[in-house]
């Protein structure tokens, strides 16, 4: 089942032609490695822009991030934590 | 010739198409999972089970108990809509999104490219075809003379199924089938029907139009020629845009209600939010709607017509409590919601209320517009929803999680803040993204331009 979270997470980013995508980020003490970054988003709320991401690690794990772009800081919404 | 593009199970597969461990489950999409409410969508895989959008979550998690259970969110489809209305437009500019997972195109203007079945039958693979690859969707799709035959069409087959029809087949899959099959025949209407004997679509396109006038009036006559397939409503591209009819929004209650103050502040906060995307459009309102659901899922509607425009909440407000207390007769409720219709921009027809117009409070409510268009919908809300607000884990400047609330103590205000002060430093108790104004995501229909606000 799908954690919800709201988890303030560090994140190795790499921006290339114009598009920011997640590499890996660190989480509960380990490290995670984003192996796919299968889907993103915007939402508003008033002037504020945050950027999700839906991403894959390195096994069957599933996560959606969010970069809050005015103050350049990452959280952890969702984590799938194996079968409900 | 019109095509009508039907997204299969659309928020489900996005989930899917989103989180690969997810492809090939049972999963149903729904607001919150730890709370009540209903089925928003359920996977292909879910739907054996008998699970269907608009059920109520715990009939779902009886039927299909090993279902994954995944909180919708609204701006992620929003997003996935419009990405398709892109592609849409490379095969047509004549694009009619008609709901977040549904859109007409018109193929009419493409010259000999569009022209006839086997053109636009080629033209749906390749955009079925697009939409595999590109998103990894699917997508049912059905083709036909006008905009109800290839609407209904579309849901002959599906999944990622392509039916052409023609006014013929039309009848000859419809007219067997039960009135209500017909697109714009609700289970009232089709009730009504019953009543004067007509049972199928076949009854109805054989019925006198006297008869028909008689009992359901103008509307009579137009529902007998949709019933022989015939539609004359063009396509109207999203450039073009088309005025909301209506503006609402409604709540099922984290549980059964009969707190008077509960629910009136539930009632101000729907209020305020009808009125903010009221303004925020530029429309004002001649009719109020209040919708309540009791305990037993009966629902009423009540509407009142004003003698002048509105887009102020507390005007809103005082209307919809005045139907409220005038029809609530003391059981729990379940559902309450809020909507405007008789929409109008001011200019048009407004009797312009020169005497009794508050420029003070006019002045006050665009402030606050201006506030909230830039630190968000929760950052100023009116006080009289604070008590919903609270019991829904919603408050300005963005919501506390029940288990933090209860975390934090009752009624000591140094064991709050400590409390308060531990989630921020660890693992942030503030979800500064608590979107108020997420809209029903069964209501959705993509946004493709923001109009100034304006008055």
């Amino acid at each position: 089942m799908f954690e919800s979270l709201d988890d303030p997470i560090d994140v190795l980013t790499a921006f290339v032609d114009g598009a920011m995508r997640p590499i890996r980020f660190r989480w509960q003490g380990r490290v995670v490695r984003v192996s796919q970054v299968t889907g993103q988003w915007n939402r508003r709320d008033g002037q504020a822009v945050y950027r999700h991401f839906a991403v894959q690690g390195s096994r069957d794990d599933s996560y959606e991030l969010c970069y809050d772009t005015r103050s350049a800081r990452w959280r952890l919404n969702r984590a799938w934590s194996g079968p409900g | 010739m019109i095509l009508l593009v039907d997204m299969d199970a659309f928020f489900a597969s996005v989930e899917q198409q989103l989180h690969p461990h997810l492809r090939g489950k049972a999963i149903i999409v729904c607001g919150d999972k730890d709370r009540r409410g209903v089925v928003t969508a359920a996977s292909y895989e879910a739907r054996p089970f008998g699970v269907r959008a608009g059920m109520p979550m715990r009939e779902a998690q009886r039927l299909c108990p090993h279902a994954e259970f995944v909180e919708g969110n609204p701006r992620k489809y929003v997003e996935k809509s419009l990405e398709l209305l892109e592609l849409f437009l490379t095969v047509t500019p004549d694009v009619e999104p008609f709901s977040v997972d549904e859109a007409f195109l018109d193929l009419s203007k493409l010259g000999d490219r569009g022209n006839g079945y086997e053109a636009a039958t080629r033209i749906a693979r390749g955009i079925q075809q697009r939409i595999a690859d590109e998103h990894g969707l699917g997508a049912s799709i059905g083709i036909g003379p006008n905009k109800l035959i290839a609407k209904m069409a579309s849901g002959v087959e599906k999944p990622r199924g392509l039916t052409v029809m023609d006014e013929e087949r039309f009848q000859g899959v419809f007219w067997p089938q039960k009135v209500q099959a017909l697109w714009g025949v609700g289970e009232k209407t089709a009730a009504a029907f019953g009543r004067i004997g007509i049972l199928t679509v076949g009854d109805l396109a054989r019925a006198p139009d006297p008869v028909l006038e008689q009992h359901f009036g103008v509307v009579g006559p137009h529902l007998k020629q949709a019933a022989w397939g015939r539609d004359r409503t063009p396509v109207t591209p999203y450039h073009v845009g088309v005025d909301p009819k209506t503006m609402g929004h409604e709540v099922t209650l984290p549980e059964d209600s009969r707190d008077a103050s509960f629910l009136e502040g539930t009632l101000l906060r729907l209020s305020d939010q009808v009125a903010r995307r009221l303004r925020g459009d530029g429309f004002t309102s001649r009719t109020l709607v209040l919708k309540l659901r009791d305990f037993r899922f009966r629902t009423i509607t009540r509407q009142r017509a004003l003698p002048v425009a509105v887009d102020d909440h507390l005007s809103i407000f005082e209307v919809v409590r005045s139907l409220w207390r005038e029809n609530w007769k003391g059981e729990p409720v379940r559902l309450i919601g809020v909507s405007a219709s008789a929409l109008e921009k001011p200019g048009e027809g407004e009797q312009i209320e020169l005497f009794t117009r508050d420029e003070r409070k006019l002045a006050l409510q665009e402030a606050l517009d201006q506030v909230r268009d830039k630190l968000g919908e929760a950052s100023v809300v009116p006080a009289g929803s604070l008590a919903y607000r609270r019991a829904t884990g919603h408050v300005p400047f963005g919501a506390i999680h029940r288990k933090d609330a209860d975390a934090m103590g009752k009624g000591d205000p140094r064991v709050q803040r400590r409390a308060i002060q531990e989630r921020l430093k660890g693992r942030g108790g503030y979800d500064q993204g608590a979107d108020l104004s997420a809209p029903d995501p069964t209501q959705l229909k993509p946004r493709l331009d923001r109009k100034p606000r304006s008055r």
